[in-house]
């Protein structure tokens, strides 16, 4: 990636213009129709640490997610977004509490075609940004590279105490909730989710900085993790999710699903988010049931979907290194500020 | 107070000390929980530490008021110090106040930090101009030269000042350094 000044107003309009216009232009040339869905919204998907900002009688939407799963129920097809989307108290160089997500879905496609996408564009991005994209990219398993840096081989299903003792003795600080007394599913969500978060800041950064000029995928993860994601065989170990994270330069870019489509599935892990939330002391969010119910009546397609973000991937792609130096927010709050 | 509410200049209590933020970066990967990487500093001893929380930590807002205050006198062990708007006066012990009594000047108004509504430090102006009370001969000839000597000035401080200065005269110290800055004409 090559250094940049600050760019002007002028030039932001214009790499604004020029990126908005081959997102567009690449998701049509590949079939896929443009969607817009409510910036404000009834219920956002479950996540531990993923905070929506109120906006009476609803809240503004943390992903599109659900909204465009909604619309595949419905016969949509493949389609695409470029959203905004709000998360509440994540503000610094990378974060903004408003930001664009690219997102979407391909019926009947497999995650591969998902990476293809993130692949073809970061490279198109960054060409019409006059950066210089990524010489090529790997796929690796994220349990893969744990091993890589910590030594040890995890199967994805060991239970909260296992992790615990391996965070302790490689030296990575779990915050200890005291969840004792929840059940299986919400402790082993509370103890990967911390792991991984540790590994990821003492361990995976420096291993994508080693790699900055390459595109790295990470996939199969652990089924705790799974999110919105399917679980799926691979070779005779256990199950793991069907899920990939993108990263250009060490930075977080994409996260894909090969989507689940079982309903009860879908409630349990909700309920598991729930749980979690609660032993952490974070408001309560209601289950999106007309979501549920779409899953569990109409069915949704089988589908790969992604999120990309489009801040961050401009960020990159002009060489800055922080999202106030390519943002086009004047004033408005809950942006990084110059400097952040 | 609640991790996200981190922020540059947050003032936190941590053992009992108040600390504020000198320094913060948020990093969150994907959907795991957000780090608060802090460089945070302690109000009363100035010392600096690197802190991370992580999402969902609570943490202690720390009580601290800053009040501009004069100085009145010292009786050696304390320093005394008077709220002029509500005559109120205040002691703090002479630890707490350091090498920074060396540039206690009578009246001089500083901040007066309190924490739980207690004195606990001073801060003093950037500078402050004293009267030079004693100081070696100068010799002229060496005025160019930037050679210094000796002096003490009337709160009882001794610095290197240039030759030219002379006893009576004023000049500015920088309270940061303890260096001299330039002579204070009338």
């Amino acid at each position: 990636m090559r250094r940049a000044a600050p760019l002007g107003w002028p030039e932001r309009v214009d790499l604004w213009d020029r990126a908005l216009a081959v997102v567009r232009a690449h998701f049509r040339g590949e079939g896929l129709r443009e969607v817009s869905t409510p910036v404000r919204v009834a219920h956002v998907a479950l996540e531990p640490y993923i905070e929506p900002i109120a906006a009476p009688p609803g809240l503004l939407a943390t992903s599109p997610e659900l909204a465009m799963k909604r619309l595949l129920c419905r016969g949509s097809g493949s389609i695409f977004q470029i959203a905004h989307v709000f998360r509440r108290a994540e503000i610094g160089a990378r974060h903004s509490e408003e930001f664009h997500l690219i997102e979407w879905y391909r019926v009947e496609a497999a995650l591969a075609e998902g990476r293809r996408d993130v692949e073809a564009l970061v490279a198109a991005v960054i060409e019409v940004a006059g950066g210089e994209g990524p010489r090529r990219w790997e796929s690796h398993g994220i349990l893969d590279v744990v091993d890589e840096t910590l030594g040890v081989r995890l199967r994805g299903d060991e239970e909260a105490g296992v992790l615990a003792e391996l965070a302790a003795a490689r030296g990575l600080p779990l915050v200890a909730v005291g969840l004792d007394d929840h059940d299986l599913e919400v402790r082993r969500l509370a103890a990967w989710t911390a792991f991984l978060s540790e590994w990821s800041d003492r361990h995976l950064d420096p291993w994508l900085l080693a790699r900055a000029e390459r595109g790295i995928h990470l996939g199969d993860f652990p089924p705790a993790l799974a999110a919105l994601a399917e679980l799926v065989e691979v070779g005779d170990g256990p199950r793991v999710a069907a899920r990939f994270e993108s990263f250009v330069g060490g930075v977080e870019l994409a996260n894909g699903y090969q989507e689940l489509r079982d309903a009860g599935d879908q409630r349990r892990r909700f309920v598991a988010v729930a749980g979690l939330r609660r032993a952490l002391g974070l408001p309560p969010l209601a289950l999106d049931q007309a979501f549920l119910g779409d899953l569990e009546g109409r069915g949704l397609p089988r589908a790969a979907g992604v999120a990309l973000g489009l801040d961050r991937l401009l960020m990159l792609a002009v060489g800055a290194s922080s999202l106030a130096d390519i943002s086009l927010a004047l004033g408005a709050p809950g942006h990084p500020a110059d400097g952040a | 107070m609640d991790v996200s509410d981190l922020r540059k200049n947050a003032k936190l209590q941590i053992d009992g000390h108040p600390y504020v933020v000198v320094d913060f970066q948020f990093v969150k990967p994907g959907k795991g929980q957000g780090l608060y990487k802090c460089k945070i500093k302690n109000m009363i001893t100035g010392s600096v530490l690197d802190r991370t929380w992580r999402s969902g930590e609570k943490l202690e807002a720390a009580n601290v008021e800053s009040r501009k205050m004069q100085y009145l006198f010292s009786t050696g062990e304390a320093f005394a110090f008077m709220d002029n708007q509500t005559y109120e006066q205040v002691e703090l012990a002479a630890d707490l106040i350091g090498d920074d009594a060396r540039f206690l000047l009578d009246n001089l108004e500083c901040d007066v930090l309190f924490f739980n509504d207690r004195p606990v430090g001073v801060s003093l102006p950037s500078h402050i101009v004293v009267e030079v009370i004693e100081a070696e001969p100068g010799v002229k000839a060496d005025n160019a030269t930037g050679m210094t000597k000796g002096a003490t000035v009337s709160t009882g401080y001794n610095l290197q000042v240039p030759l030219f200065i002379k006893v009576g005269e004023r000049i500015k110290i920088d309270t940061r350094t303890g260096d001299y800055i330039e002579r204070v004409n009338n």
